[in-house]
């Protein structure tokens, strides 16, 4: 049996061997599933959230290693991997909401009413009750429901439709066990579009419901 | 030969992270050590060593030693940047 020299080389060989075995590969979270936690993570730390709202932030990035890992391991637990990373996202937003101020902003897209009425159609159910999940998830939360028109008919009417579409969300999410002194419902009538009115599509879009998130 | 043998005792002990300082220690007993030292600071690197440890249990207990250990290793190495939050 041919001996071993002991030798600096050896020794230094030795020495690495030993700390790769103690120190574990870093988990990668540089994968695109996870591009959309990463980014939010990133503004909420340039806006200050490691000061501002640490715990959030804190969140957002042990989830962040959480959903890593679970993308690591492949398709052992699919629901975990989207889980955790939607759960990165969500704290990474809410750490920025609260460093800047800005309300986190959920729009209900799929929530629809009868023609120029406040009446939710029965379709609109799958989306309101994923926002309930949200809401009974964010228990801290305060809500603003927001209601927008597009800008067919009179400014008073649409401000006066909106408000009663928002009374009618509202209503919906209070009958859901949604603490009632968290909700407040506010019409914006045709103000704030996000598209040109002028065309259907467009007018599609500016007629929506939105949860603010305080 | 007995230097050597010392010298490469020392390099080996030498190169072992911080954490194994711990080793021994069971992953519960370690993530109780760092969640009672950092319960009340309110330091991000506090609230994310935490977090870590929280992680490190729950692999532990669904038997996933090498993961558990990662994640308390990371949970370590954050418990000593607190203070440092920037």
């Amino acid at each position: 049996m041919r001996a071993i020299r002991i030798t600096p080389p050896f020794l230094a060989a030795c020495a690495a061997a030993l700390l790769s075995a103690c120190v574990a590969a870093p988990l990668n979270t540089e994968i695109s599933p996870l591009n959309d936690a990463r980014t939010w993570i990133a503004k909420a730390k340039a806006a200050g959230a490691e000061q501002c709202a640490p715990a959030l932030q804190a969140e957002a990035v042990g989830q962040l290693y959480a959903a890593a890992h679970e993308y690591a391991e492949g398709n052992v637990h699919p629901d975990e991997q989207t889980e955790t990373a939607a759960a990165a996202t969500t704290a990474a937003k809410k750490a920025y909401a609260k460093c800047t101020n800005h309300p986190q902003v959920m729009r209900l897209t799929g929530v629809y009413f009868d023609t120029n009425s406040a009446h939710l159609k029965s379709a609109s159910e799958a989306t309101l009750n994923h926002a309930i999940k949200v809401l009974k998830a964010n228990k801290k939360s305060d809500v603003e429901i927001a209601a927008y028109t597009d800008s067919r008919g009179s400014s008073s009417y649409n401000l006066k439709l909106s408000k009663m579409r928002a009374d009618a969300v509202r209503d919906y999410l209070r009958n859901h066990n949604i603490a009632a002194n968290r909700l407040t419902a506010k019409g914006y009538g045709e103000s704030h579009p996000i598209a040109s009115n002028a065309s259907a599509a467009g007018r599609s879009k500016n007629r929506r419901v939105e949860l603010h998130l305080k | 030969m007995n230097i050597k043998l010392g010298l490469l005792a020392a390099a080996l002990l030498f190169s072992l992270p911080v954490s194994a300082a711990n080793w021994g220690a069971s992953i519960d007993d370690r993530a109780d050590a760092l969640s009672q030292k950092l319960h009340n600071s309110h330091d991000y690197h506090a609230y994310l060593a935490i977090n870590l440890a929280n992680k490190a249990a729950e692999e532990k207990d669904q038997h996933d030693t090498e993961v558990a250990k990662r994640f308390m290793q990371m949970a370590e190495q954050e418990a000593a940047k607190v203070g440092s939050a920037k």
